[in-house]
């Protein structure tokens, strides 16, 4: 069950690690971020020179962009305002979605981690949930909900429930039995010893499952709007696919990641925040 | 005539990108006589396993002389192996296999192989074990297979890295125990770094003390203790006489 | 009688969490027969278990499931075999030559990071609703797991191992095959097990498009007919491959990697 869980190993600092030296190493340094940002904007300037490059048939022609076409759409999208409403719809069943997937999916990660049984009894479920694309339930979703918010609200639900539940459930059952046995030695009581020792434990954990959830819920919301909404940023994104007007997708599709992205800074926060007890790991990513 | 293993006024600096250079080894001078048991003690981070990564050929010293035999050490070669401190076993292969991998490696027949990794598996009491995995064994199991996939290229020279540093007391004490019992059979000069003097003191016919970092020679001390040595020998005055003298050579090299 | 002196086990008892996990599904499916015998039932909204398993029946017998799911795979495995014979090696090369990793790692974190799916109605308008389009949006699924753990594959091999066999005269060759090679394996199954459940996703999305045959085009038809025991009959199907793989590939890593305990 924790095919979900990533979580970076933690590498003491040595001594003498922080020291710095002067002068040629500065290149050293930035050297990764130089090449990252580099190939990026390589691969931008290649995008946009293509056609000018290549010929291209009639047919590619139609479906071919560039960089800037996008970035001119995107702003015009943004300046005009039209996207302001579909990506409303898109944040709020998002936002409602994931944050049920929380409400529901952390008491019920805490409880199948502190109950064996319990743990029996969902594992087939959950695994069989996990391994399942909820996209398989859109259709009767749809029957069920109707087109609009409500049905995209659960598939991110379904989406984003299972990593926060998995993770929350490996971090429970992660907890430090030296540590538990400690602190009941001092006459804490079960809630105690959730509130003292299992939960900052497995706050990693769960903001790890966070993390994934979001990626799933983006998704989800994605493939939602595809198929089963009539308002989105998606749905704008499928009509604008059936119009060929293939810079809108793009455009559409950059927002999504940029949503992405933020959220998932965001938890990087969030859990920097938190883990200020926990050694320090080396920045690589 | 040099020595069988002789180093002179080696050199060798760590340069690691972000980090101020680290001197590792400085004017490090030692002779080795043929057939010998040299242990090397010193505090942490004098070198010691650094000198024998160089001598191993793994590390090129900045300057300064390292020969074997009159030939000068330029990169690994089959006449010397080491056994690793954290056993370096590839999990996904056999005892047997694990043993093997250095004739493996030079392209020797299989049924030769396998006749000599045999050999040594039982020369290191290990008969029984050839189809385990190294995650099925205990540490000083897993330290035998190392000692016999060493043994295995029949080197000139046995170099060992805090061998039995991963192990619990007990297990140490009997590891050493064998130790001596295959070098007897074996026959080879084998250079031993460890943080024990009493380890030291045990296995060895000399002794050598570095100093802290940037390391090099101290003092060399000979144990004169009559071999084959017994685990009671560790409780004579003589012992503890010597192990006084090195803690005293030692004691102004660490620092808390 | 054990050796021991106590009483043996009963299967029951040590096989505790298999029996439990079988006696809570088993109860699931009794509980929602007989939810109907309570509450009323509406064939337009809902099915039970007796009516799927019939409809799931006619289904095997009469060829369509088979075939649905024949023609569902052919994709797949164009898809998937791509995302291997691509993903792997650029993983590989990203891991061993340290510049390669660093130039194209944040570029690759942005793809993933980005609902690719959302690309699909482009890639089956330009590519039509043949094989060609729905292989390519799997293969865009599924390939990155592949690269990433591969990639991290790479990055964490022993460098102790490394050592042991330059020590030993290995050469650059024999570092690959006996030591890369087998530390990175168990990464890039893993990277499999992921890729599947990404994979089947391409599958369902392109069918849900534009298909007119394969299981999830049957999921849509049954939906739009009605026909709620086949829907859900599918529906369980597909659930069982996807368990099926996924925990196949599991026992499988356990079975093959015995050495990676906790990983």
């Amino acid at each position: 069950m924790s095919d979900t869980r990533v979580l970076d190993a933690e590498i003491a600092a040595a001594p003498g690690d922080v020291q710095l030296a002067p002068g040629q190493t500065l290149w050293r340094r930035t050297e990764p971020a130089l090449l990252g940002v580099g190939s990026i904007a390589a691969l931008l300037i290649a995008w946009e020179a293509l056609p000018h490059l290549v010929a291209m048939s009639a047919g590619t022609q139609l479906f071919f962009t560039t960089p800037s076409r996008i970035a001119v759409t995107l702003w015009g999208l943004f300046a005009s305002g039209a996207i302001w409403t579909p990506l409303g719809v898109s944040a709020s069943g998002f936002a409602l979605g994931l944050a049920l997937a929380v409400l529901v999916g952390l008491p019920l990660g805490v409880l199948v981690g502190r109950s064996p049984t319990l743990n029996a009894m969902l594992d087939p479920f959950i695994t069989a949930f996990n391994a399942t694309p909820r996209l398989v339930f859109l259709p009767l979703i749809m029957l069920w909900f109707g087109l609009g918010l409500w049905s995209k609200v659960v598939i991110v639900f379904i989406g984003a429930l299972f990593p926060i539940l998995i993770n929350t459930y490996e971090g429970v059952r992660n907890a430090d039995r030296v540590l538990v046995n400690v602190v009941r030695s001092f006459g804490a009581s079960e809630w105690d010893i959730a509130r003292l020792v299992v939960v900052p434990n497995a706050l990693p954990f769960i903001v790890a499952g966070l993390r994934l959830a979001i990626g799933r819920a983006v998704l989800g919301v994605v493939v939602a709007e595809f198929f089963g909404s009539e308002a989105g940023l998606g749905v704008m994104m499928v009509q604008a696919a059936g119009r060929y007007q293939v810079d809108t997708v793009f455009a559409g599709l950059i927002v999504f990641a940029a949503l992405s992205l933020a959220m998932t800074a965001l938890v990087w926060l969030l859990e920097d925040r938190l883990s200020g007890w926990r050694p320090q790991r080396p920045s690589n990513n | 005539m040099p020595a069988y293993i002789a180093g002179r006024n080696v050199n060798l600096t760590f340069r690691p990108p972000n980090r101020a250079p680290v001197r590792a080894l400085t004017g490090f001078d030692i002779d080795v006589e043929e057939g010998e048991f040299l242990s090397i003690v010193g505090p942490s981070g004098c070198g010691k396993s650094t000198f024998l990564n160089v001598l191993l050929g793994l590390l090129k010293p900045d300057s300064g002389e390292l020969t074997l035999r009159g030939r000068r050490i330029s990169g690994p070669g089959s006449d010397r192996a080491m056994v690793f401190q954290e056993f370096g076993l590839l999990p996904w292969r056999t005892v047997e296999s694990n043993v093997e991998l250095g004739l493996e490696l030079k392209r020797v027949a299989p049924e030769t192989r396998r006749a000599a990794s045999r050999r040594f598996i039982e020369m290191v009491g290990l008969t029984g074990f050839e189809a385990h995995y190294p995650h099925e064994l205990s540490g000083g199991m897993k330290q035998r297979v190392g000692l016999a996939r060493a043994l295995a290229t029949d080197p000139e020279v046995l170099l060992m890295d805090e061998p039995f540093a991963a192990l619990d007391a007990q297990t140490r004490d009997l590891m050493q125990v064998e130790l001596l019992r295959i070098w007897q059979e074996a026959r080879k000069t084998v250079l031993f770094v460890t943080h024990q003097i009493d380890e030291a003191i045990y296995l060895s016919d000399r002794v050598m003390v570095m100093t802290r970092r940037p390391g090099h020679a101290k003092r060399m001390f000979v144990i004169d203790l009559p071999r084959p040595r017994d685990y009671e020998m560790r409780v004579t005055p003589e012992f503890n006489a010597l192990k006084l003298e090195i803690w005293n050579a030692l004691k102004d090299e660490i620092t808390v | 009688m054990a050796d021991d002196g106590q009483p043996r086990r009963s299967f029951v008892e040590s096989h505790r969490t298999l029996v439990v996990g079988c006696g809570s599904v088993a109860l699931f499916f009794a509980a929602w027969q007989a939810l109907f015998l309570i509450v009323p039932f509406n064939p337009l909204f809902i099915s039970k278990p007796s009516l799927i398993a019939e409809g799931l029946w006619a289904l095997i017998a009469g060829g369509d499931l088979a075939h649905d799911l024949a023609v569902s795979a052919v994709p797949f495995a164009y898809g998937f075999a791509a995302a291997v014979a691509a993903g792997v090696p650029i993983g590989i090369i990203m891991g061993w030559r340290a510049r390669v990793g660093y130039a194209l790692d944040p570029l690759l974190t942005v793809f993933y990071a980005s609902p690719l799916v959302a690309l699909a109605p482009l890639v089956i308008v330009f590519f039509g609703v043949g094989v060609a389009g729905k292989a390519i949006i799997i293969f865009l699924l599924a390939v990155f797991p592949f690269i990433f753990n591969a990639h991290a594959g790479v990055r964490t091999v022993d460098p102790l191992l490394i050592n042991v066999v330059r020590s030993l005269g290995g050469s650059e060759k024999d570092l690959y095959l006996k030591v890369i090679v087998p530390s990175v394996l168990p990464y890039i199954v893993a990277g499999a097990r992921i890729a599947v459940g990404r994979a089947l996703i391409g599958v369902l999305v392109g069918e849900f498009f534009a298909a007119s045959e394969g299981i999830g085009y049957a999921i849509a038809r049954f939906g739009d007919l009605f026909a709620l025991d086949k829907m859900f009959a599918c529906i369980l199907v597909i659930m069982a491959i996807a368990v099926a793989l996924t925990e196949g590939v599991r026992w499988a890593e356990r079975a093959a990697f015995p050495w990676r305990i906790g990983q």
